[in-house]
């Protein structure tokens, strides 16, 4: 965990954050769209995702962005705050992926007194191929 | 390309639609158990009174668990999908998009949220498999106090 922060003054643009592993499953999926009220039968109904060209089932993209969420969470350890998290889902994932989150601070400026960063996000599958990219900005409180 | 969209998809522009919930502990804990998401504060109480937050609260993106409509299943499409991407132009699928979310006010139980919600464009450009529709649908979180407490703008792409 060498990149935990301990004091923003230290985290310098080009810091990489902590990489994160997801590995949803059919019954992730099913809890997530029953949560949301997303009843898009692509993410439940194999056949039917089979039919629109799908490999399978797949994530939601708003699971994805929760991903991302929790890549940035998990760097700042409840001391800060995501202020704005952009994503796009730029190929499908689909239950049994193996998807790894990383980020990488791309920017920091301060904005009211508060120091803000900005990180380009990234998510892969187990073929290393790109599922999602994201920009996140987050503020710690001290 | 706005001259291609037909005026009868144009016209919902601005529409909006307003709805009021409220915050419960087993929605929060709910929604962090379904984004896999282990986090105490979302759960343990006495866990959360050690924070800065004194008390549980949401997830970043738990206002998505009150973003789609809850229209009932009779006004869904045939594919169930989301009812805000339902407008009258020549494409049927949900190919994807993307999101812009942000955060102003953490949810905790307890609070009211009111979900306002509209399209603000709607447009078309030609894909390398044919004509791509993009619907952006833009949807505001108030709380009891009307502060907005989140917003986001999801852009819908259809096609044939």
């Amino acid at each position: 965990m060498e990149n935990q922060i301990h004091g923003t003054d230290v985290v310098a643009v080009g810091t990489k954050l902590d990489k994160l592993v997801k590995k949803p499953d059919v019954k992730q999926l099913f809890m997530f769209s029953a949560i949301t009220w997303n009843r898009h039968a692509i993410h439940y109904n194999r056949q039917r995702a089979r039919e629109e060209g799908l490999p399978d089932v797949v994530v939601q993209r708003g699971l994805i962005g929760n991903f991302f969420a929790q890549l940035l969470d998990q760097w700042m350890q409840d001391r800060g705050d995501i202020l704005r998290l952009e994503w796009k889902v730029v190929r499908s994932a689909i239950p049994g992926d193996t998807l790894t989150c990383s980020g990488v601070v791309r920017r920091k400026f301060s904005r009211r007194g508060d120091t803000l960063f900005e990180c380009d996000l990234e998510m892969v599958n187990q073929e290393a191929d790109a599922i999602a990219k994201g920009v996140g900005t987050v503020r710690f409180n001290n | 390309m706005k001259n291609e969209i037909p005026a009868d998809a144009l016209k919902l522009i601005g529409m909006e639609k307003r709805r009021e919930y409220g915050v419960t502990k087993k929605d929060i804990r709910r929604f962090a158990q379904a984004i896999g998401d282990p986090n105490p504060l979302y759960y343990d109480e006495a866990y959360a009174k050690t924070t800065r937050f004194k008390t549980i609260v949401a997830p970043p993106l738990f206002c998505q668990a009150f973003a789609f409509e809850d229209v009932p299943p009779e006004q869904l499409l045939p594919d169930g999908s989301p009812v805000e991407a339902d407008v009258p132009i020549p494409a049927k699928r949900l190919v994807g998009g993307g999101s812009v979310f942000e955060n102003f006010i953490r949810f905790k139980p307890g609070d009211k949220i009111v979900v306002a919600s509209k399209i603000t464009d709607i447009y078309t450009k030609q894909g390398k498999r044919g004509r791509l529709y993009f619907i952006v649908h833009e949807t505001c979180f108030y709380n009891q106090r009307q502060e907005l407490a989140a917003k986001e703008v999801t852009t819908f792409i259809k096609r044939m």
